[in-house]
């Protein structure tokens, strides 16, 4: 039975900071698999929040996120434009599961890296490479967002 | 493997030959390490990913590239 995954979200507060979800991202089963093999360590799993951003094509983590977990770097100089202006990512491979839903993980995504430094609520921006995979409704009378995949 | 990697030789290889993959593999990915690119275009960045895996492993970085004919800046809202 799937059993849909509920989010709380008053957009009509202003300082509410949108629909964040718990994330756990981690270099993928394959580069740990072959680090592992030629002696390399990796961090365990870190739980994050992250807020669910239909403006971004892209999944981003927070940059010394990426470095603490290692997570294996696959290019960079990758521009972006936001409000606040241009900004240069890394790219990484990784892996990214939901912790405490059903969500299925996606196994290998592209993740892009940046300093969030006025971001105080959330360390990860889950984009549309994501969500692409869900469907997801919002009920203003509830103020739930819900999710299935 | 480096924490961190600028793939200064691999962009350099890869700005080598941009005109002539856009023409036939624009979106695709290419995968370089070094000077070695390897062999194939691929649809999704984890097909790209894995086949680099396999062939350069974990010990030093390698490229995964989107094909465009120029760098794209992505807006984030």
């Amino acid at each position: 039975m799937i059993v849909p995954v509920q989010l709380h979200w008053n957009p009509f507060n202003q300082l509410d900071p949108g629909p964040c979800i718990k994330v756990i991202i981690a270099n993928t089963d394959e580069t740990i698999e072959a680090g592992r093999a030629i002696g390399f360590e990796y961090p365990a799993p870190h739980e994050i929040t992250a807020l669910l951003d239909t403006g971004s094509p892209f999944t981003i983590v927070n940059r010394v996120h990426a470095l603490n977990r290692m997570l294996t770097q696959t290019g960079a100089g990758t521009e972006i434009r936001t409000l606040g202006g241009k900004a240069k990512c890394g790219e990484h491979s990784g892996t990214i599961s939901f912790p405490g839903t059903g969500l299925k993980r996606i196994e290998t995504l592209r993740i892009l890296s940046r300093d969030f430094e006025e971001e105080r609520h959330y360390s990860c921006l889950i984009g549309r490479d994501v969500l692409r995979y869900w469907n997801i409704s919002f009920d203003g009378r509830s103020k739930l967002v819900t999710i299935t995949d | 493997m480096a924490l961190t990697a600028e793939f200064e030789t691999e962009l350099k290889v890869f700005e080598q030959y941009r005109k002539e993959w856009s023409g036939t593999h624009l979106g695709e990915y290419v995968v370089i390490q070094d000077g070695v690119v390897l062999e194939g275009f691929f649809q999704e960045y984890a097909d790209a990913f894995k086949a680099g895996l396999r062939r350069f492993g974990v010990r030093r970085p390698f490229l995964v590239k989107q094909v465009w004919i120029t760098e794209p800046v992505y807006f984030v809202a």
